[in-house]
């Protein structure tokens, strides 16, 4: 079993990343360049990180990125690593990880949904969450809510107010 | 036809038994479902109104929406509607089949359910109690009995309404041939 400290100098050694955090106990956050970022997991998965819990996404608007998270977890040393990498949002391509966890490709296809992230090698894109979607995907910080809402839907009418 | 049938006292005699012998698909849309269990076991026991749960569209008459829909929920629903046989009512529960709700501003939950079903009653709060519930189940009985509960011949007669709503949310729909 690894501590915090310990799994902070050797992935300092080992992943040349940007940057180490340690947000809380049992919490860790590391961040890659995207070039790095599959060998890094790898990496990490043959250092106990079996566990990958989901991949999440954040849209950076005013930095223009994408920021693709990958939440790892170990059954040994009981911590939690957040992977991050950045990617640019205009030509939003990253590439799978589906050979590393077979699970990945559902996440993949959830970020494709709702980001509009497309993942090199992974062929299966169809919508998951959504059905029919003919508009921006819905997470992107650029999608007005409240514009869609109204052009879709109607608000009830109480006597004459809406 | 509808006066014809309002008027006969056959039809009095149809509405009093079927009043009578209610099954209630248990099909949950959102969270209101949490509010169905006691509502069916014997803390309220709405078995004792003459209602019961039933497990599949084709046995059952009401159709209960508990909650929110997300448009792709209601395709599910529309499906599952017409696969009931009739007679057949819609029951709206919260304040989300009614005006979105506390999702008032999503992007995949409809806000007016009876755009798209015919509704018969609505049962408003957030979440409505089995109390309300309840209360709820004997209007609809009362309406049925007076012959006004009539959505699922309103959905026949206005049938195109329904679907170019249905459409503007789902993107395709299923027509009758």
């Amino acid at each position: 079993m690894r501590s915090e400290n310990e799994l902070i100098t050797l992935i300092n050694d080992k992943l040349n990343p940007l940057e180490v955090n340690i947000l809380r106990e049992q919490n860790m956050s590391v961040k890659l360049k995207k070039d790095e970022l599959v060998s890094g997991l790898n990496y990490l998965k043959a250092r106990g990180y079996s566990h990958l819990a989901t991949i999440s996404c954040v849209d950076w608007i005013e930095e223009n990125e994408f920021e693709l998270v990958y939440h790892l977890f170990s059954y040994e040393d009981k911590i939690n690593i957040s992977v991050k990498t950045r990617i640019d949002r205009d030509k939003s391509k990253f590439v799978t990880i589906k050979n590393l966890w077979a699970v990945a490709q559902y996440y993949e296809r959830d970020i494709h949904d709702f980001f509009g992230i497309e993942f090199e090698g992974n062929d299966d894109m169809e919508e998951l969450i959504l059905e029919n979607w003919n508009d921006i995907p819905p997470m992107r910080k650029d999608f007005k809510t409240r514009d869609y809402v109204n052009e879709k839907f109607e608000w009830r009418d109480y006597d004459g107010q809406k | 036809m509808k006066e014809k049938y309002k008027s006969s006292k056959w039809q009095e005699v149809i509405n009093w038994a079927q009043k009578r012998s209610l099954f209630m698909l248990h099909y949950c849309t959102g969270c209101g479902a949490i509010e169905l269990p006691p509502t069916m076991t014997s803390r309220y026991d709405m078995s004792r109104f003459g209602i019961g749960p039933a497990a599949t569209p084709r046995q059952a008459d009401i159709l209960l929406i508990t909650g929110y829909l997300s448009t792709k929920t209601l395709k599910r629903v529309v499906y599952t509607y017409e696969q009931m046989q009739d007679p057949k009512f819609v029951m709206g529960f919260g304040s989300c089949t009614i005006n979105g709700g506390m999702y008032w501003d999503s992007y995949n939950t409809i806000k007016q359910l009876d755009k798209y079903l015919p509704v018969d009653l609505y049962i408003a709060g957030c979440m409505p109690r089995p109390e309300a519930i309840l209360e709820g189940f004997l209007d609809l009985k009362q309406k049925i009995e007076a012959g006004e509960a009539e959505g699922y011949k309103k959905y026949k007669e206005e049938y195109e309404y329904y679907k170019t709503n249905q459409e503007k949310v789902l993107g395709e729909v299923k027509r009758r041939q």
